[in-house]
């Protein structure tokens, strides 16, 4: 129960994130560096220091942040805002709480098991007539194993419906173990072309999909959703999909489904003082639904959303 | 990692919308052209006002002065119901209008008769809800109507009334037409809560059985009796000159028929025409035998009910899907009735609700009742008088139709158990996500054990309907109909930190003084004069009350609400006298503002008090300007917490003050006589009530729109709709007998509840409102990006319904204000 770990948030009705109205935390730290990330702030493992231009009040109006910053890492900068020098700043964050509007905000929190599950607890009264509870994304959560193995345990312990959301890109025996204690897994499977992988993502896609077979079949039971976020220019073909398709078709038991690109994680590579990869590239409307088109006509089978916990369907039982 | 599945999702409201701009509106009105060529008619109109009913009851009034007050409303009716026009619509299968052809309203002299020609001549230039009047009607408002009433009506009597303590909270004590918004009364500009009749009487009896009681009472009577000549004759007289006038009022609608039929061509209508003079010469004189004569029979009793009285928001129609279910039941049967024809003989009864609007005169009834507001609840679902589920074929017809005919009226209202049926609750749910807001939702849960607690037995309590915006009613069993006090606490705030005064109404001294803000040691201090403030509110509301209960018996009188009520029958009394044996008066007083004062108080007490970031003299310095070169200051108040989080620290602070009310009317009410629990329903008062508070420690600013019923504060509820039902359920205080609704609303994007998951999503989540045994839940589903586009092209988007506190309203018909103030509400959208 001393097992802490760093999140960065902690999100409430959920309903896209496995079955029912689920609590979604998000743990920090991503061995993957994918290019269209929505959550860059995700990526590095420790709280980090943000800044919303649009949410600045403005240096004309306000100067709290610039009167405590004592390493000298904000200054007055063009256009009435605050100029960052990051490799100036020590992330000593007290800017963060003289920001009246948050504008200077901190992405990540570190928090104790007990911490979380209290948050998650809360809305127990959803997860019972919806059969939903806890998922944990991230990043990768399987890139603070411990933390998410303490959590999934005491979940469990505590009768919540547990799934997870991972790249695939972790040890192994962690994954298996992870597997052990959760009702769904949520799975992300992004190309079979390796070399591709490795170019949009930073690492290749052996590892992940080594442990997707040894899950399934050391996991016989358990409901996987394996998805495919639609890419701009790196997925969005019906052979890259066809491929992905006819993979986890040898595989028993497997729920499949798409994400569209979109560029809402945009804002955030500005708050964070980064590029975002992606650019202006938008999802081209034809193809996607010529992807939708062949899922429908060539896979329906994976797609026919399994029917989650009896919970739903016969109120007043528990989530399990 | 997390993606969002879909993109820009449509709710199926939002796509007829666009479909009817492309000209594809074809697909919808396919079976149902005669409704919509009834609704084409008279969609796009301003309202008129129609002046029959008023001319004809001030005649009658003015001929009968010093009878026995119910016996000369009975016979006002009477002259109504034999001079006013009568008309029989084309291609409508239902007949009986109080007014003209198209939208129209009808004047109620008896409430505003004083100011009535001052008003008539600025109806159609106000912003909120105008209408339109014929210069020649306006005339004899203004010279035959209007002179008569000067000095008569209630609200002249009770503005004379009222202590000048209480007055000064209540009216402009210069001019009394004026409303202050701070303790504001409504008796005055309505007759009557808003309530729902016992129509299975009249279905099962007809006006005939009901005149035989009265003439059987009557000859019971004791000759010799002071009492019983005085009181009772004199009712059950008009009782009987009540179901006289109602029966003529429907055989003039017969003939009328009949001549029409007599000249009619089409053979189709010809036959229609001349099976409704059959029905109006049968009913509501004699017990329906089939489905339309049922319809047509409840339809007649509303609208004589609307030419009565002016009852808070419109008569309701209560449990249709109980009362009509017999009938429809056996015209099925004998193969009479097919649902087609069920449905569109409902949806002609819809019509005829939309066209009738809910006329306010005076400019607080008017700010009261944005966008032509009605809610003439259709109650469907729940349970049966003995506690068994009591869903039926005829509950999901209603819910069909509201899918498929886009109609703001009537104001569906489902009930809700623990036991509702998957399928009731799906349909329910598939509903809703059409996007126009319906049904509403009213938990058994919390209804039924508050009722019984408050007196009732198990079977009236199971057999409440909902009335009006959120209210339930045992009609057989409520007796209490005066209007009652909204209390605008965020006036008790600025009172808090102006020691007794507002900023809209300079140096004078309204309320106590409870001292400089800026000399309170602690948070205890601020605390406790923020109570002396909110609990003086409510003293000048109960007093209020005391006034209105006494004089309202002297100025109204309801035959036809009495001659349908079992205990004004039993015992001759009107059901406007104080004091009925054997009823339960149910009053309340509202609480306007909630989320504004909880923030307010929230943020003065974390950051004034406890972390001393801010000082109370920057913090009034701050309000004074309305936060003019503060934005700074206003940001720290924006994000200190708030109300609808399921955050303890405000939510502790929400259920204190909610406590705090609770305990002043378990200790006062009883000295009235009546319940006067404690409700969160603002219908639109939220803005008007806002109008008068400056700047609030919320970081709200100046006459801005407070917040509205039991909801957060305009875009502070920022942890999602669980969070809001949760800190709901948090601030309400289970102990206390004396709570009653709580208007909650949850506005989702089609997104979130888009597919056959999203269904099931929603209704998990019903489920869990009713297990926390909150009382309403009405859901808005809609994308942020319609309501700015319709705000923006007006025109394009006229038939845009949405739904505020309680109710649905075109969103093109509000003024701009409350447009902002529903764009401005978080929208709930998953990532």
């Amino acid at each position: 129960m001393a097992e802490s770990g760093v999140v960065f948030n902690i999100q409430k009705y959920s309903v896209h994130d496995g079955p029912g109205i689920r609590t979604v935390v998000f743990l920090k730290g991503c061995p993957l560096h994918c290019l269209w990330c929505s959550n860059p702030e995700s990526q590095k493992p420790g709280p980090q220091l943000i800044y919303n231009r649009n949410k600045c009040l403005g240096i004309e109006n306000c100067v709290r942040c610039l009167e405590v910053c004592t390493a000298g890492a904000l200054k007055a900068g063009p256009e009435n805002r605050v100029a960052i020098d990051r490799d100036v700043c020590t992330e000593c964050l007290l800017c963060t709480s003289a920001c009246p509007s948050r504008a200077l905000n901190v992405y990540g929190e570190v928090l104790s098991v007990e911490q979380v599950l209290a948050r998650v607890e809360e809305d127990g009264a959803f997860y019972t007539r919806s059969g939903g509870g806890l998922t944990l994304s991230g990043g990768e959560p399987m890139h603070q194993p411990q933390f998410a193995l303490a959590l999934l345990r005491e979940a469990r312990r505590r009768r919540l419906n547990t799934a997870m959301e991972t790249c695939g890109f972790c040890r192994g025996e962690d994954l298996r173990e992870a597997c052990g204690l959760l009702d769904t897994l949520l799975y992300d499977l992004k190309s079979m072309d390796s070399e591709k992988h490795r170019e949009n993502t930073g690492v290749s896609n052996e590892l992940i999909l080594e442990n997707l077979h040894r899950v399934r079949e050391d996991f016989p039971d358990l409901p996987i959703w394996v998805r495919t976020p639609l890419i701009p220019g790196f997925n969005d073909t019906v052979e890259e999909i066809r491929a992905i398709v006819e993979h986890i078709r040898t595989l028993p038991g497997i729920r499949y489904e798409l994400l569209d690109y979109h560029r809402m994680g945009k804002p955030k590579y500005e708050y964070l003082g980064l590029e975002f990869p992606m650019g202006d590239r938008m999802l081209d409307e034809e193809k996607a639904r010529a992807i939708r088109r062949f899922l429908k006509t060539e896979a329906p089978e994976l797609l026919t959303p399994e029917r989650p916990a009896a919970a739903a369907e016969s109120f007043g039982t528990g989530g399990r | 990692m997390s993606q969002v599945p879909g993109s820009e999702v449509l709710s199926p409201h939002e796509q007829r919308l666009i479909d009817e701009m492309q000209g594809r509106s074809g697909k919808y009105e396919t079976g149902r052209e005669r409704v919509f060529r009834i609704m084409k008619r008279f969609q796009m109109q301003r309202p008129r006002i129609d002046i029959e009913r008023a001319l004809y009851f001030t005649e009658s009034m003015k001929q009968t002065e010093g009878q026995h007050l119910m016996l000369r409303w009975a016979k006002a009716l009477k002259h109504i119901a034999a001079n006013i026009t009568v008309y029989i619509d084309e291609d409508q299968l239902l007949v009986g209008r109080a007014g003209k052809q198209g939208r129209y309203g009808i004047l109620y002299p008896e409430l505003d008769g004083d100011f009535l020609d001052l008003a008539v001549q600025q109806l159609s230039q106000r912003v909120q809800s105008p209408f339109d009047i014929d210069p020649e009607d306006a005339r004899v408002v203004i010279e035959e109507i209007a002179p008569y009433w000067k000095g008569k009506t209630f609200h002249e009597a009770l503005a004379k009334a009222l202590p000048a303590e209480t007055l000064r909270y209540t009216y402009d004590p210069q001019n009394v037409l004026i409303s202050r918004f701070i303790v504001n009364e409504t008796a005055s500009f309505r007759s009557c809560l808003q309530w729902v009749h016992d129509y299975e009487k009249v279905l099962k009896r007809g006006f005939k059985g009901i005149r035989k009681e009265a003439e059987e009472r009557l000859a019971a009577l004791d000759p010799l009796s002071p009492i019983d000549n005085t009181d009772k004759k004199p009712f059950l007289e008009a009782v009987i000159i009540l179901c006289d006038a109602i029966v003529l009022w429907a055989k003039r609608h017969a003939r009328l028929a009949a001549e029409l039929a007599s000249r009619e061509r089409d053979p189709q209508r010809k036959a229609e025409l001349a099976e409704l003079a059959r029905i109006c010469e049968r009913v509501p004189e004699q017990p329906a035998t089939s489905f339309h004569e049922a319809m047509q029979s409840q339809w007649f009793t509303q609208m004589f009910s609307r030419i009565e009285q002016k009852t808070g928001t419109i008569i309701s129609n209560g449990r249709m899907d109980q009362y009509l279910y017999p009938f429809y039941k056996k015209d099925k049967e004998e193969g009479r009735l097919t649902d087609e024809r069920a449905l569109e003989l409902l949806e002609c009864m819809w019509l005829g609700m939309a066209q009738f609007i809910d006329l306010y005169i005076s400019p607080t009834g008017g700010a009261f009742n944005e966008g032509y507001a009605h809610w003439e609840a259709v109650t469907i679902g729940g349970q049966t008088r003995d506690g068994r589920d009591a869903t039926n074929d005829l509950s999901y017809l209603f819910l069909r139709s509201k899918r498929e005919f886009p109609m703001h009226y009537p104001d569906l209202a489902a009930r809700i158990h623990t036991r509702s049926p998957e399928r009731f609750l799906w349909e329910v749910a598939e509903t809703i996500k059409e996007g126009s807001g319906f049904p509403k939702l009213i938990n058994d849960e919390e209804v039924i054990p508050l009722y019984v607690s408050k007196g009732a037995t198990f079977e009236e309590a199971y057999d409440y309907a909902v009335s009006g915006c959120s209210e339930a009613r045992m009609p057989n069993r409520d007796t209490y109909t005066s209007g009652c006090a909204y209390i605008n606490f965020a006036a008790a705030l600025e009172m808090t930190l102006l020691n007794g005064k507002m900023r809209k109404y300079g140096e004078e001294q309204i309320g106590l003084q409870t001292g400089d803000p800026r000399n309170f040691r602690n948070w205890e201090e601020f605390w406790n004069a923020y109570l002396t403030h909110q609990t003086e509110f409510i003293k000048q509301a109960f007093i209020q009350q005391v006034h209105i209960i006494r004089l309202r018996a002297q100025h109204f009188a309801a035959p036809l609400a009495s001659a349908l009520h079992d205990l004004c029958m039993q015992h001759c009394i009107d059901l406007h006298q104080p004091k009925i044996p054997g009823g339960i008066d149910l009053g309340y007083f509202e609480f306007i503002g909630y989320g504004t004062v909880v923030d307010s108080l929230a943020a003065i007490k974390k950051l004034v008090y406890e972390e001393k970031k801010v000082s109370m003299d920057e913090l009034l310095e701050a309000l004074a300007h309305n936060f003019e070169g503060r934005e700074d200051l206003r940001h720290i108040l924006l994000n200190a917490p708030c109300y609808g989080n399921n955050d303890a620290y405000a939510d502790g602070i929400a259920k204190a003050i909610d406590r705090a009310a609770l305990e002043f009317t378990h200790k006062y009410a009883r000295e009235l006589g009546v319940h006067l629990d404690l409700r969160y329903v603002p219908f639109t008062s939220h803005v008007p009530f806002g109008k008068v508070v400056g700047a609030t420690p919320n970081g709200r600013k100046a006459w801005t729109p407070l917040s509205d019923g039991s909801s957060a504060s305009q875009g502070a509820d920022r942890n999602g709709p669980t969070a809001v039902l949760l800190s709901n359920f948090a601030s309400k205080n289970y102990d206390f007998r004396e709570r009653a609704s709580r208007l909650l609303n949850i506005k989702f994007t089609p997104k979130c509840v888009a597919g056959e998951e999203g269904t099931r999503k929603l209704v998990s989540f019903i489920r869990t409102w009713c297990d926390l045994k909150l009382w309403h839940v009405q859901f808005n589903v809609i994308n942020k990006q319609t309501l700015l586009a319709a705000q923006r092209e007006p025109e394009k988007y006229r038939g845009l319904i949405v739904r505020i506190a309680g109710y649905s309203a075109y969103f093109v018909d509000l003024s701009p204000d409350l447009q902002n103030d529903l764009i401005a509400r978080t929208e709930h959208e998953t990532l």
